[in-house]
């Protein structure tokens, strides 16, 4: 998978330097970008997905139930691997001009997918049709925006939250309903879980997270500490990281800690392995997607509480989440009659009904907030009150440029570097501050590459 | 005396039979080790995920279910894709064997002009990486409309390199007497070439066929990206269809992975029958 990344990236390096600049300058009403109102929509367009399993069937529903809503279009959606696959096959298809109409890539493509300049933003369809997003969820539909204009339509929102083992702190006399906040209470609760056998081995750990760049980001955010610089590149093209400031010091410091002291468990770079080991309860808290929620209820055999993610012993009150998913582009090389079918497609799916039903199939973040009063989801928190923490914590971020998460065009290389970082960290092959060091001059150089290749 | 080489008689099969004993354990084990990976996702398909994730992994289910195998079923459909494996990897294996048997002929009984420099030629185009010609392949294979066909996930590998460079090696094993003296004997070039150097190579036949029939069986990006309908994918494409995004489920998965390596094994079974009779008519006639 890895070498199909760095095959999409080298393509993607290609035809950005044919496409072209970004969007250019501030809150210009951009209606001029998109078709004309009275251009008629065709009859059949593609989507592309990267949903499967349970989340195409879902995708299938919604798109059944569109092309049966007597609109006269077709959307015919297609899975195309996993999201790295889709866009290797979508840079291939766009050399040749057999690109779909409505594409769904991931949360790091996005400005990739900017500066590709193959796309008409969603703010030229919004601003052309006056659409209302005043009901969007503020935390999803920030993440895709760049200088305050939405780029693509937010689809499969997630978060990352605190999983614990209830069982286990009623076991440890720690209360079950109050999960620890802060990097200290995480600690020390961390401590008392953590449990040895006869023979002096960990049987099990308090705390596990998976070595993954995005809870890194994640962490970022609720310290109120910006990823990279110009606004965490939404105000203009970022042209440093920032991973050396004093909180993410903090953050890989606390990190190390917990793992030397032998009360985190550290499963490397390996998100399946620490959702099976907190599964198992070979850890008794982690931190993880939202998405991962409902199978982990399913499967664990004890009682499963959510917290809220983990923060500074300031808890910093510009501190929040961000999301992470993938969103769905309007494609510029269709014609505009197909660009206009896409549109109508993409505002059927933001209905409220169709965003409940999507969650409770799923288990995503709905995007419009009047989703929540529709049947389905009350059922489905209902069902998994677990769900109702993530739900709070979206709501209560506060919305600036820490919390709406970092863009740059090499996010997908940001992600492995700090994996590579903070793996030299916590196995002790670099002191924190030389890991960070040479991670960020080695970032800074490829933030500087892809800027010049794309002027 | 006679008491003594009784006994050694006696002693030595059982010596014999001791030391074979001690060879198939370490067989027994050997195999055990390689097929593990195998066996463990067997076992795996047939547990129940709640299984799974306990700690330790199980090695055997406790409770053998086929829940897994009837969840493939329903979401995807493994049969087609079983189907459109075959056809195209049936396809490729003689188209390959067609073309690289020819090309081996020519880069070996055939004199001509420049043959060395162009069998180089032939040989360098193994380093061409296949990301660099896979756009070309796309752009040519979308042109002629052949995109969600048969056709298109066969043709481009047809031709093989490597294949024609093995054959190539077997059919200079072929002392060129019997070349000369097939010629002697009035034989026609396609006359020695079909009663004479095919029969004489069939172990290597049976290698490029084989490796050509599971390197094709096994593709996933090109299938991926020249094919659109569900109905026209092909089994690695289906698989990864069974891998959630966000929530990996291995058993699943590895009901999955077991549907689509049973047909390849027994073929495996059945050929390598064939390719060992082969192997030995070979060697005894030298």
């Amino acid at each position: 998978m890895r070498r199909l990344t760095a095959f999409a990236l080298a393509l993607a390096m290609v035809a950005v330097a044919c496409g072209g600049g970004g969007t250019g300058g501030g809150a210009q009403d951009l209606s001029a970008q998109a078709p004309g109102k009275d251009v008629k929509p065709a009859t059949k367009i593609t989507w592309w997905h990267a949903m499967s399993g349970v989340n195409g069937e879902a995708i299938n529903r919604i798109v059944k139930s569109f092309n049966e809503s007597g609109k006269g279009i077709e959307v015919e959606a297609i899975f195309q691997g996993t999201y790295d696959d889709l866009l290797a096959k979508l840079n291939t298809a766009i050399a040749s001009n057999a690109a779909p109409a409505l594409v769904q890539v991931y949360d790091i493509g996005q400005a990739y997918m900017r500066d590709s300049g193959q796309i008409i933003p969603m703010q030229a369809f919004i601003d052309r049709d006056k659409f209302d997003t005043k009901d969007f969820e503020p935390a999803v539909i920030n993440y895709y925006k760049y200088q305050d204009r939405l780029q693509s339509m937010p689809w499969n929102a997630s978060s990352s939250i605190l999983f614990y083992n209830k069982d286990a702190f009623k076991e440890v006399g720690l209360d079950p309903e109050k999960p620890p906040l802060t990097f200290s209470e995480v600690a020390d609760a961390a401590k008392k879980l953590t449990k040895k056998d006869a023979s002096g081995q960990t049987v099990r750990f308090g705390f596990g997270p998976s070595i993954y760049g995005w809870l890194f980001e994640q962490l970022m955010a609720t310290s109120a500490a910006p990823y990279a610089d110009n606004g965490n590149g939404r105000d203009n093209r970022a042209t440093k990281v920032l991973w050396n400031s004093p909180e993410a010091k903090a953050i890989l410091s606390w990190w190390k800690a917990g793992v030397d002291g032998g009360y985190f468990y550290n499963p490397g770079i390996d998100n399946a392995g620490s959702t099976n080991a907190f599964n198992s309860g070979k850890t008794a808290m982690y931190i993880e997607s939202t998405a991962t929620l409902r199978n982990t209820i399913n499967v664990a055999k004890f009682q499963v509480g959510t917290g809220l993610y983990p923060r500074p012993d300031s808890k910093p009150k510009d501190g929040g989440n961000i999301i992470g998913g993938a969103s769905l582009y309007i494609m510029k090389s269709r014609p505009v009659e197909e660009q206009q079918a896409a549109w109508e497609f993409v505002k059927y799916a933001m209905t409220p009904a169709i965003q409940a039903q999507w969650q409770s199939d799923t288990g995503y973040y709905p995007v419009v907030k009047a989703a929540y009063d529709q049947g389905p989801s009350k059922e489905w928190s209902t069902k998994y009150p677990q769900f109702t923490t993530a739900i709070n914590q979206i709501r209560n971020s506060p919305q600036n440029r820490a919390t709406n998460g970092a863009v740059l065009g090499v996010m997908p290389q940001a992600r492995q570097r700090t994996q590579k970082m903070i793996e030299a960290i916590l196995l002790g092959q670099a002191s924190v501050d030389a890991a960070v060091e040479s991670a960020v001059s080695d970032m800074n150089a490829q933030i500087d590459k892809y800027n010049k290749a794309n002027p | 005396m006679s008491t003594v080489t009784a006994a050694a008689g006696i002693r030595a099969p059982r010596r014999i039979r001791a030391g074979r004993i001690g060879a198939y354990a370490l067989l027994v084990v050997g195999s055990l080790l390689v097929a593990f990976p195998l066996l463990i996702t067997i076992s795996y398909s047939f547990m129940a995920e709640s299984d799974i994730i306990t700690f330790p992994p199980p090695v055997l289910p406790k409770n053998p279910t086929l829940h897994n195998y009837e969840q493939v079923l329903q979401a995807i459909p493994i049969g087609r894709y079983l189907l459109n494996s075959f056809v195209v990897s049936t396809v490729v294996v003689i188209g390959q064997l067609i073309t690289a048997s020819l090309a081996a002929f020519a880069f070996s009984f055939v004199q001509f002009r420049g043959r060395t420099v162009l069998f180089f030629v032939f040989l360098s185009t193994l380093m061409i990486p296949w990301e660099a010609t896979i756009i070309p392949n796309y752009i040519t294979i979308r042109s002629i409309g052949w995109l969600d066909t048969y056709q298109g996930l066969a043709v481009p590998f047809m031709a093989t390199a490597f294949g024609t460079f093995l054959l190539r090696q077997a059919f200079l094993q072929i002392p060129h007497e019997l070349h000369d003296s097939a010629r002697i004997d009035g034989a026609s070039s396609f006359r020695f070439f079909r009663s004479m150097v095919l029969p004489l190579t069939r172990p290597a036949l049976g290698t490029v066929a084989i490796y050509g029939f599971l390197s094709t069986y096994n593709q996933y990006f090109w299938p991926l990206l020249i094919t659109n309908q569900t109905l026209m994918r092909t089994t690695q494409v289906g698989i990864a269809q069974l891998r959630f995004e966000e929530s990996l489920r291995w058993g699943l998965v590895m009901a999955g992975v077991v549907m689509v390596a049973l047909p390849t094994l027994a073929l495996l079974v059945v050929g390598q029958r064939q390719l060992i009779r082969g192997l030995t008519a070979g060697a005894v006639k030298g």
